[in-house]
C-alpha cells in the first residue's frame, strides 16, 4: 500500500509510438479525468518506454505483459474504445496499489 | 491545430475487395498514393512495421490503424480509410475480424497529433459505424470529413 503520487505519471504504449498509443492516450485521459485522478499521461513506443520511470503503463495486452512488475499499475487492454472496461481495470489496479478508495 | 486538421489529406473509399490483412493495408494507403500525400514504399512499411510488432494496430474490434514513421515517406498530413468488401484477420487475440482500415502518414513527429485526437474522439462518438453505413465513395468521404471538427 501507498500513497497515489500527484500527479500520476502514465505511459501509454504501441510499436511505433505514433498511433494506438496516441489513441489510448485520449481514452486513459478521459477515464482519469472522470475518476478524479490528476496524471500525465504521455504516449510512447514500447523499446522507449523499457528506458523510462512511470507509475501506470497502459497498452495491448501483447506490449504490456513484459513490463508486468516494471512499474507499479501495468494494465494490458484490447479495445481503446472500451472505456467502461479501461475504467473498470484502472479503478480495481488503483484500489490494490491503495490508491483509491 | 485548427490549422493542421483544415490542411489534412482526408481519403474514403467504400467496399474495397482484399485478400489478407497486407492486402487491406495496401488498399487502405492506396487513396493516400494516388494523391502524392505518401511516397510508394510507405505501405510496405506499414507492412512491415505489424511483422515486426504483431496486430497492435487493431486497436478496437473490427477496426486497424495502419501507419509507418514520417521517415518512411511522407509528404503531408494525411488520413485515409476503406471499408472491406470481406473482413480480414490480422491474428489479434481478441478484435478480429477487421472490416474497417485506417492509414495515416505524418511528416514529423507532431503534426499528426491534433488530427488523431480527433479521429479518436469522433471514434468514441460513433464515427465507425457512419463509416461502415456508408454505400459509396462519396458517402464515405462526407463521413470522415467530420473529423476536420475536433469533437
Amino acid at each position: 500500500m501507498s500513497t497515489r503520487p500527484e500527479p500520476l505519471k502514465v505511459l501509454t504504449v504501441c510499436g511505433v509510438g505514433m498511433g494506438s498509443s496516441l489513441m489510448l492516450r485520449m481514452s486513459v485521459e478521459e477515464v482519469l479525468k472522470k475518476l478524479g485522478v490528476t496524471a500525465k499521461v504521455e504516449a510512447t513506443d514500447v523499446s522507449s518506454a523499457r528506458g523510462m520511470q512511470a507509475d501506470v503503463i497502459v497498452g495491448q495486452g501483447l506490449h504490456t505483459e513484459e513490463f508486468e512488475g516494471k512499474a507499479p499499475v501495468v494494465v494490458g487492454i484490447s479495445n481503446f474504445m472500451d472505456k467502461e472496461g479501461l475504467e473498470r481495470q484502472l479503478t480495481e489496479a488503483f484500489q490494490a496499489e491503495g490508491w483509491m478508495e | 491545430m485548427t490549422d493542421d486538421l483544415d490542411g489534412a489529406v482526408l481519403l474514403a473509399r467504400a467496399h474495397r475487395p482484399a485478400d489478407d490483412w497486407k492486402d487491406a493495408i495496401h488498399e487502405a494507403c492506396a487513396p493516400l498514393l494516388d494523391a502524392g500525400a505518401i511516397t510508394d514504399t510507405y505501405p510496405a512499411r506499414c507492412v512491415a512495421l505489424v511483422e515486426e510488432h504483431g496486430p497492435y494496430i487493431v486497436l478496437a474490434p473490427g477496426i486497424a490503424l495502419a501507419h509507418a514513421r514520417p521517415e518512411d515517406g511522407v509528404r503531408q498530413l494525411a488520413v485515409a480509410v476503406v471499408t472491406l468488401e470481406d473482413a480480414v484477420t490480422f491474428g489479434h487475440d481478441d478484435n478480429d475480424p477487421v472490416d474497417l482500415v485506417f492509414a495515416f502518414g505524418s511528416p514529423d513527429a507532431d503534426q499528426h497529433v491534433g488530427l488523431l485526437s480527433s479521429l479518436a474522439g469522433h471514434l468514441l462518438a460513433g464515427l465507425a459505424d457512419r463509416l461502415r453505413a456508408a454505400d459509396d465513395d462519396a458517402a464515405i468521404q462526407r463521413v470522415l470529413e467530420e473529423v476536420r471538427h475536433v469533437p
